[in-house]
Parts: structure tokens; C-alpha cells; sequence
């Protein structure tokens, strides 16, 4: 895209007009970098450098404290597909993926569409709807903590209340509730952005899609199906992804609430890692583990791009 | 025609009860949390889910002043703030040289800060931390702030960088050849114009920093330097038992966001639809 102005002839005018064009590009060059540079720094330091560093800590054994660190290759990553604490979190966030799509996506586009037929009042419910995601995941965390609460625990009190003793569990203590009651605390944290997303399409479906619909006699299942669901396809595929992307990435409600326990069943990458990390100072081990996870999580989102921009 | 306005207004009548009373569920632990903030242990033990016999606040004396939840609060009000103010001057900057100014590997440039969007924090914790502690800023207020800015960058400099594409080229041609220079340009005449883009980045930021766990987590060690998260985490730990107390920290840690979500909510729940979507 650079313009080049041929040079004829070398006599002294035109080299004073290159001498002063090329201070030009360079002043220009030194604006540009202003913009940029500052922000780039920041950027290479606490992201591009850590993750090239993400790289090379997995290929050595080092216990984050020792001065030397033995190169070896790729032993850590052979020793996590040996690793049954690893894969067994690696199935768990699978698991999670899964409990978060069904919980989180139809529920909640219904929920969009219900709003979006209220004439007065839309703000008012999409305002309130939304309230669960302003909450920290610390808040969410402690909150719904309290809530599983074996003996103290609203949930477990009103069912011994209306005599239904037996249904009253230790939620986040048995191996096959800690997970699916994990999910519905992080699905109460999360659904308010798919909400608004969801919202935000609908508003841009042509109305007269639904006239002529009308005119035809059909009902609102079929509306929903063959108008609401076709014209949302661009929605629907951003919120799957988010909802899958934050599956994968999914902590502080885990870490806050069970730790991955009780005895690893709601261990998840993440908080394994951060485990085989600072309080077993496997650190190039952990690393590793954290690796496969970002490769997942890019590979996803770089292909999932490719698929929407192909298709749309 | 009356019946079909009728049965218009009775359908209208159905869809705001059905609303509203998932609202009430689904809004319910909030109100449990609050209600149980005013009550003892064995009044929230007995009685769950009625009005507090009586509306004292003990229990957010007790966390304030015993929980530590007010240098929790300062702390991050000093994360919070100083990420704000530096993700506003470099991230807008940035986002708009990508939009408006031409230069050589712009796009190749740009695709590199999209990596970040991708990259999950979880895989990079461990050398940040590191990294951190090799420059001695493990365990200090300023090593979480940058850190945090340099998270949260790909996405601001990709928010401003569309924000700053909506402002036509022209006015910037036209301010050039008025003789402002290209930063004088950008602080009188483009930034103005973006303002909307800047006022939910600010938002977006004040919320991410505000209720960070993982960072303050992993960086932060001695419980003078803890964030309001972290604090709660930490409270619910040393007082398992005494529920009236946790619920008036966690009710102390939400008031701030939704203060400020209450505050902004339009330009907030606008940002967040416009900034997915893209």
C-alpha cells in the first residue's frame, strides 16, 4: 500500500525531499508506535511471554523452586495420559460441557422469548433476569455453598419440612449430585449474558416472517421452530460456543465450593492443576496438564470461527 | 375484533404472572442472602425463609470489622480503579490505531492480539506467576493491576478497535488538514466520538477486575493484601459454621456491582450484546 514516487534524477532538491520524506515516515512511524506500543507491552508481557513460557515449562521437570530445570522432553505429557486423576478431570469438564448446553441454552431461549413477547415492561424483566451475572463467582460461590448446606441449607430444610426427609442429600458430598449441583450454581452465575444475546437476536427477526406465519394458520410450536430457531442460527452458534469455551474453563465456582472433591469427583482440569501446581509444586507437570487445556480451548475456538464465517 | 383484544390483554396478563414468578425463583437465594444477613445462626436454622424478627446488623458489624471486609474493599477499590484508568489509556489508543491509522502488518498485528481472546487464563497462570515473582511483584496490589490489564487488553483493544472503525476516516482527514497532530486529533475530536465504546469498556473492566477470583487467588498471599473475593473465600473458610456472618460479607460483596450494574444498566446490557455479538 505504500505510495513510491520514482526518483529521476539524484540532484540535491530531491535529496532534501527524501532526507525530509524519510523524517517524515519516521515521525509517523514513532505516532503510530505511541498508540500501540504501550498497550502491545502490556500485552506481550502478561500474556505472549507466559504463554511461550507455558511451553517451555512443560517440557522440563522443575518443582518451581529448584535453580535447575532438566529438559524432558515430552515425559510430562506422556505422564498424563497415565495419570487417572488427570483424565478422570478431563471427563469431568466433558461431563460439565454437556450439564451446561442442556441446562443453558434451550431453558434460557425460552426465557428470551417469553420476555421478548411482553409488551410493557421488556426492561424491567431483562434488567432482573440479568441480576445472578453481576454477582462475583466468589459471592455465587459462598451463596450457593450455604444453599447445598446439608443441615443447614434452605433446600434441605423445606424438604424435611414437608416430610420429605429422604430426598434431603449432602449436595455437594455425594459423587453423583456434587457435579450436576455444581452446574446448576454456575448455569444461575452464567445464563444472564446468553439471556441478553438471545434477546438482542430476537429483536432482529423480521416481525412480517410471523405474519405470514399467522396468515397460514400455524401455531407457536411451529413458529418457534421453522422462524424463531432458523433466524436465530448466528445467535444460537455464539451462545453454544460461550457456553462450551466457558465449560472448559470453568474454577473459581469449583475451587470455592468443593476443591474438585470429595475425593477428586469434582475435580476439573483446572483446579487440578492448580493443585499439582502450588500445593504439590509439580510445576512443570501442572503446566503441562494447563497446556492441553488452552490447546483445547484455542483449537475450539479457531475452528469454531472458521465454521461461522464459512457458513454465514 | 374486541375479543381478540381481549384475549390479547388476558394472554399479556398470563405471560407478565409466569414472568414474574420465575423472576422471584430465580432471584430467590439473593433475597435468602439477604434475609439471613439480618438473622442468628438459629434463627436462619429454625425459620429460613421468613422476615428477620428483628432488622439488626450485627452480622455486617461483625464481618466488617472482624472479617477485615474493609481493607478487602480498598484493596480492590486500588485494583479496580488503577485497571480501569490504564486499560482506558492504552487499550483506546490501540483500538484505534488499528482502526483508523494505516501501517505496515496492521492486520497481522491485530490477528495476534485475537490470539488472546482465545487463550484461556487457566493455561497461562502458572508462568505468570513466575514471571511476576522473578520482577519481585508477587504479593503487591500493582502486580495484580497489571496483570489484569494485560488480561484484559485483547478483548478492550478489539472492543475500541470496533468502536473507533464506526467513526468515519473523513473527520480525522479533515482535523489533519486543520494542522492537529495525530494525538491531538485523537483526544479532541475521534475519542469524544467513542465515547459509548469507552463507557462500556469501563464497565466491562470495573466488573472483570471487581470480581476476579483466580488472579487475586494465585498472586496474593498475606491476608492484608486480599481482594473483596478473596476476602469472602477466606471468611467462609475461618467461619464455616456461623452463616449469619457469611451472609453479611457476601451481602457486603454485592453491593458494589450491583450498585453499579443498577447505575449503568443500559449502556451495560447494550455493551454486552453489541461486544459478543461481534
Amino acid at each position: 500500500m505504500t505510495q513510491s514516487t520514482p526518483l529521476i534524477e539524484m540532484d540535491k532538491k530531491s535529496v532534501v525531499a527524501v532526507n525530509s520524506r524519510t523524517k517524515l515516515k519516521i515521525k509517523k512511524a514513532i505516532t503510530i508506535a505511541s498508540f500501540l506500543l504501550p498497550g502491545l507491552i502490556l500485552y506481550a508481557v502478561f500474556m505472549l511471554y507466559p504463554m511461550i513460557d507455558a511451553v517451555r515449562f512443560s517440557f522440563f521437570d522443575w518443582d518451581g523452586a529448584s535453580p535447575s530445570m532438566n529438559f524432558v522432553g515430552f515425559e510430562n505429557y506422556v505422564q498424563l495420559t497415565k495419570d487417572d486423576i488427570f483424565l478422570k478431570s478431563l471427563g469431568h469438564n466433558l461431563l460439565w460441557v454437556l450439564l451446561s448446553l442442556t441446562l443453558m441454552v434451550v431453558p434460557t431461549l425460552v426465557l428470551a422469548v417469553l420476555i421478548s413477547r411482553v409488551k410493557k415492561g421488556k426492561m424491567f424483566f431483562r434488567a432482573g433476569f440479568y441480576l445472578p451475572s453481576v454477582l462475583s463467582l466468589a459471592v455465587v460461590g459462598v451463596l450457593w455453598s450455604k444453599i447445598y448446606d446439608p443441615m443447614m441449607g434452605p433446600i434441605n430444610v423445606f424438604l424435611k419440612s414437608i416430610g420429605l426427609e429422604s430426598l434431603a442429600k449432602n449436595w455437594l458430598g455425594e459423587p453423583l449430585f456434587v457435579i450436576p449441583a455444581l452446574v446448576i450454581a454456575s448455569t444461575w452465575a452464567f445464563y444472564g449474558l446468553y439471556l441478553i444475546l438471545f434477546l438482542a437476536g430476537l429483536q432482529s427477526i423480521d416481525y412480517s416472517l410471523y405474519e405470514a406465519a399467522d396468515i397460514d394458520g400455524a401455531g407457536p410450536i411451529r413458529k418457534f421452530w421453522n422462524i424463531t430457531i432458523p433466524s436465530l442460527r448466528n445467535t444460537l452458534n455464539v451462545v453454544i460456543s460461550m457456553v462450551i469455551i466457558h465449560a472448559l474453563k470453568g474454577f473459581a465456582l469449583i475451587w470455592i465450593m468443593t476443591q474438585g472433591g470429595p475425593f477428586y469427583m469434582s475435580e476439573l482440569v483446572s483446579t487440578y492443576v492448580y493443585k499439582a501446581a502450588f500445593s504439590m509444586n509439580k510445576v512443570s507437570y501442572a503446566t503441562a496438564g494447563s497446556v492441553v487445556l488452552g490447546i483445547i480451548v484455542i483449537a475450539f475456538t479457531i475452528s469454531f470461527n472458521y465454521y461461522r464465517e464459512r457458513t454465514e | 375484533m374486541g375479543t381478540r383484544l381481549k384475549q390479547l390483554k388476558g394472554s399479556q396478563v398470563t405471560l407478565l404472572v409466569t414472568l414474574s414468578v420465575l423472576l422471584l425463583f430465580i432471584t430467590s437465594p439473593i433475597f435468602y442472602a439477604v434475609l439471613a444477613s439480618f438473622k442468628s445462626n438459629m434463627e436462619i436454622f429454625s425459620s429460613p425463609f421468613s422476615l428477620p424478627k428483628s432488622w439488626n446488623f450485627d452480622n455486617y458489624i461483625g464481618a466488617w470489622n472482624l472479617g477485615n471486609f474493609k481493607t478487602y474493599f480498598l484493596n480492590s477499590a486500588f485494583i479496580t480503579i488503577g485497571g480501569m484508568v490504564l486499560v482506558a489509556l492504552v487499550a483506546a489508543p490501540a483500538g484505534y490505531a488499528f482502526a483508523q491509522l494505516t501501517f505496515k502488518g496492521n492486520n497481522l498485528l491485530f490477528y495476534l492480539v485475537l490470539l488472546g481472546m482465545a487463550l484461556p487464563v487457566q493455561a497461562i497462570i502458572i508462568p505468570i506467576f513466575f514471571q511476576l515473582k522473578s520482577m519481585g511483584m508477587v504479593d503487591t496490589l500493582t502486580g495484580v493491576t497489571l496483570v489484569s490489564v494485560g488480561l484484559a487488553l485483547p478483548f478492550s483493544i478489539f472492543l475500541m478497535r470496533n468502536t473507533f472503525r464506526d467513526v468515519p476516516k473523513e473527520l480525522r482527514e479533515s482535523a489533519a488538514i486543520d494542522g492537529a497532530g495525530e494525538w491531538r486529533t485523537y483526544w479532541s475530536v475521534m475519542l469524544p466520538l467513542a465515547k459509548p465504546g469507552l463507557v462500556a469498556l469501563l464497565i466491562f473492566t470495573f466488573m472483570n477486575i471487581w470480581n476476579d477470583f483466580l488472579l487475586p487467588l494465585v498472586l496474593l498471599i498475606s491476608q492484608e493484601k486480599f481482594t473483596i473475593s478473596l476476602g469472602l473465600y477466606s471468611f467462609q473458610g475461618e467461619q464455616s459454621t456461623n452463616f449469619g456472618l457469611i451472609f453479611g460479607g457476601t451481602v457486603i460483596s454485592m453491593i458494589p456491582s450491583i450498585i453499579v450494574y443498577l447505575i449503568f444498566q443500559r449502556s451495560f446490557v447494550e455493551g454486552m450484546a453489541s461486544g459478543a455479538n461481534k
